[in-house]
């Protein structure tokens, strides 16, 4: 008996298996995850450089001032990240000018705002790919200021000059200007920013970044406050944020703990997918077994319910070929990424350290597992009362709607992994697999597991139980596809 | 084993619906076996039950004198009305797929699958697959997929339907080898001519009972003997023949039905006045006219009882 199941399980499989298209598409999905990975970063390295002026109609040299601050802000950013940058200095064979600008700086120290703006120039001079190892100098090496001196605008009215600029904002020549205010001191409302792109705000944003700084410092000195004071009322509010270890200890969050938290929506939409698209295969496998008449042949050697376990085993078997080969992936990735990326590989590597997390791979292959078997059996049932996959997809419907609600409920509970919303989807097996698989970073009690489990196997066996009647009758129907009530009807009857 | 099949009081119900109705035959061993019945007789339904893969509501059905039939599913070879091939697969695969499924072994099913094919002319196609085949290779594919594991009983579903005369020709020769080889075949078919020639006994269905179960000559026995002739001319004057009682027209040739007492050397008198005779013969009436009639007199009785039942 068993022996046909599986002689029926071994053709699905190896129909599946042996087909370029299915490894095409267990490689393609990885490479489009890398590549949706990089493609952000590339992005941003490709940006066009955008020119901008500054037209300022005040007289105290706040544009010059500004433009140091805007700059500035990146070597900040830089020096926060670079503890390297120190090293790079330390190094017997430094760049002699890197040696003297940061000679006298304790690491760890706040260089002075001229230091600041001396190595943002002596970045400049550096060849390119030695500039984008310092990420904050990456995204002020996308705008490019444009004197006035360089446009022929040097010496005309403020007016004319925006006019000019204007002028050349239209023809696309620059990207935007900015007008800065007269008297900063008293009123910021003639500040103004000129640009026909309105989506990308970072030019403007960092850029009132900077003038707020600066002129929060002017005013302070013109209010004759006290530096200390000043800081003191400047001064903002910022948590460091802890988390509690299992003994009741604090402990300090690290970017990974953030990143291990958000790592399960990853596996629930991977989860999502797989179980759908895979299920799906058993659907339009088992219409078209059925189309082409050529279950009648199987049924003279097999009985129905060989039949219908043989193509849910062997779909099984392909789905777990392709989550082995992905799992398999998530662990090269995290086998090879410290050698490729560098020591830790910085935020990439957090991420694929939480992918190659055993737990939420054991989770995942599991629930994988379980959640397909839940749904192959509804969707073999709906594809065998199908005689076209029209008729399928309108079956799907209602399932399908189902099944939209833990992609909706994933965000919730990935904030709650221990809330009532996540506890009680957690209950319901056909969200099962979803919701544990999202509370994984709770993580839940074991008995949560337990039960969740032995309630997920149960409906598993009754479903195959249903499933299996409806497939016999089903399976050599032709003509219109029963009504849900016949169906019903057909599972109290046998 | 004194049959190979045989029913006894089998119903088969769909809700209301009566497909098969009390049906009682007997198949010999080592025959060949007509089904007859026109489309909704209930022939395919007979058939799924035999092949267990309906079951019964009652009675009982003994196959290879088993009383269930699914314990010798194995030595049972089935081929659909409707026939399918995975598109897929390549044919030696698929033939070899159907040997296992009845219990071969791996490589006695790999090997058999390829003397088949290589048998039956499609040697050339073993590594192709079966979507390229035309519609009378994909039959033959499916017919050895049917056979490979030298079943005991076949049972044919419609096998000569939408095959050319060249294709009947091998379908026929693979029925009368598989007799030879001592096996039991039953087929279902429409073409009486073809049933007339090739089986020692049939059946025939109607609304799910049977008609009539016997040899060709005990089902012509007791039946009026009627008169076949070739011509050539307008046919339409047969209408007019005196004394005609019933009348199969097919243009060249026509089947006639005298009323009682009538001479048939009367007949062939006129005949020959009005129509280039070719030939002219009194014998036993066609299977295709006992069929005919026997849906006539068997629809009319029902009538006749649903009126009185009225």
């Amino acid at each position: 008996m068993a022996s046909k199941t599986l002689l029926v399980a071994q053709r699905e499989y190896l129909e599946n298996v042996r087909t370029k298209t299915f490894w095409i598409g267990i490689f393609i999905v990885p490479v489009l995850i890398a590549a949706a990975m990089g493609v952000g970063v590339l992005l941003q390295k490709f940006k066009e450089v955008q020119r901008y002026a500054v037209v300022d109609l005040g007289d105290d040299g706040l544009a010059e001032r500004a433009e140091r601050e805007f700059r500035a802000k990146d070597v900040k950013a830089m020096f926060a990240l670079g503890a390297d940058l120190m090293a790079a200095a330390a190094a017997e064979d430094a760049d002699p000018a890197l040696k003297a600008l940061l000679s006298g700086l304790e690491p760890g120290a706040q260089p002075s705002g001229e230091q600041m703006y001396a190595m943002f120039q002596w970045l400049q001079t550096q060849p390119p790919d030695q500039v984008a190892r310092y990420e904050g100098i990456g995204n002020s090496a996308r705008y490019e200021h444009v004197s006035l001196d360089e446009l022929g605008l040097s010496g005309r009215t403020a007016e004319e000059q925006a006019k000019a600029l204007g002028k050349l904002v239209a023809d696309d020549e620059l990207f935007a200007f900015f007008v800065l205010g007269s008297d900063p001191l008293r009123a910021l409302d003639d500040f103004r920013y000129v640009s026909n792109n309105l989506t990308d705000a970072d030019l403007r944003e960092d850029y009132e970044d900077a003038l707020t700084a600066l002129v929060r410092a002017d005013r302070i000195e013109d209010a004759q406050v006290d530096d200390d004071t000043a800081r003191r009322i400047q001064e903002t509010v910022g948590f460091k944020q802890e988390k509690v270890s299992a003994s009741g200890e604090a402990e300090d969050v690290k970017g990974e703990d953030k990143v291990n938290q958000w790592a399960p929506v990853g596996f629930v939409y991977f989860l999502w997918i797989a179980i759908f698209s895979i299920a799906n295969l058993l659907l339009t496998n088992t219409v078209e077994e059925k189309s082409n008449r050529i279950i009648e042949v199987l049924l003279s050697s097999v009985s129905p319910s060989q039949l219908m376990h043989g193509k849910i085993f062997g779909i099984a078997f392909t789905g777990m070929t392709i989550i082995g080969t992905w799992v398999v992936f998530a662990l090269l990735a995290a086998w090879l990424a410290p050698a490729l990326l560098g020591d830790g590989g910085g935020s990439l590597g957090f991420l694929i350290a939480a992918i190659s997390n055993t737990s939420y791979l054991t989770s995942f292959v599991l629930y994988f597992l379980g959640g397909y078997l839940l749904y192959a059996a509804v969707l073999v049932a709906i594809g065998s009362v199908c005689n076209t996959l029209k008729e399928a997809q309108n079956l799907m419907q209602p399932v399908m709607t189902l099944l939209m609600v833990p992609l909706i409920a994933m965000v919730f509970i990935t904030k709650e992994p221990n809330g009532t919303v996540a506890k009680v989807l957690s209950y319901v097996p056909i969200y099962t697999p979803f919701t544990m698989m999202n509370r994984a970073a709770g993580p839940p009690e074991t008995w949560e597991y337990v039960s969740t489990s032995a309630l997920l196997v149960v409906t598993i066996l009754l479903t195959f139980k249903a499933a299996g009647k409806v497939f016999r009758v089903g399976v050599l129907m032709t003509g219109n596809p029963p009504k849900l009530k016949e169906i019903l009807g057909w599972l109290w009857r046998s | 084993m004194d049959s190979a099949l045989k029913l006894r009081g089998v119903t088969k119900r769909f809700g209301a619906f009566t497909a098969v109705d009390d049906l009682t035959l007997t198949v010999p061993p080592g025959c060949i076996y007509g089904f007859l019945g026109q489309n909704g007789a209930g022939k395919t339904t007979t058939i799924r039950m035999v092949m267990s893969i309906f079951h019964q509501d009652q009675g009982a059905i003994t196959v290879l004198g088993a009383e269930d039939a699914a314990r010798v599913k194995d030595r049972l070879g089935y081929l659909p009305e409707e026939k399918g091939l995975y598109k897929k697969m390549k044919t030696s695969e698929i033939v070899a797929y159907f040997g296992k499924l009845k219990g071969m072994d791996r490589a006695t099913a790999n090997l058999k699958a390829k003397d088949l094919l290589t048998r039956y002319g499609l040697g050339d196609w073993l590594d192709k697959k079966c979507e390229a085949m035309s519609k009378g290779m994909g039959q033959k594919v499916q017919i050895l997929g049917t056979i490979i594991h030298d079943p005991d009983l076949v049972i044919l579903d419609e096998p000569f339907s939408g095959l050319d005369p060249v294709n009947r020709d091998v379908m026929r020769d693979t029925i009368l080898d598989m007799k030879r080889e001592g096996r039991t075949v039953i087929f279902s078919t429409h073409v009486m001519e073809q049933a007339e020639k090739l089986c020692d006994e049939m059946m025939m269905i109607h609304k799910g009972r049977l008609a009539f179960e016997g040899t060709v000559a005990q089902i012509k026995a007791g039946r009026d003997q009627g008169i076949r002739i070739e011509y050539d001319g307008d046919g339409a004057v047969l209408q007019q023949l005196p004394g005609l009682d019933r009348l199969n027209d097919d243009n060249k040739a026509a089947e006639l039905f005298l009323q009682p007492g009538r001479d048939p050397q009367d007949a062939l008198r006129w005949l020959v006045e009005r129509l280039t005779i070719r030939s002219f013969d009194v014998r036993e009436p066609s299977l295709h006219e006992v069929f005919v009639r026997t849906v006539e007199e068997r629809d009319a009785a029902l009538a006749a009882a649903a009126g009185g039942d009225r």
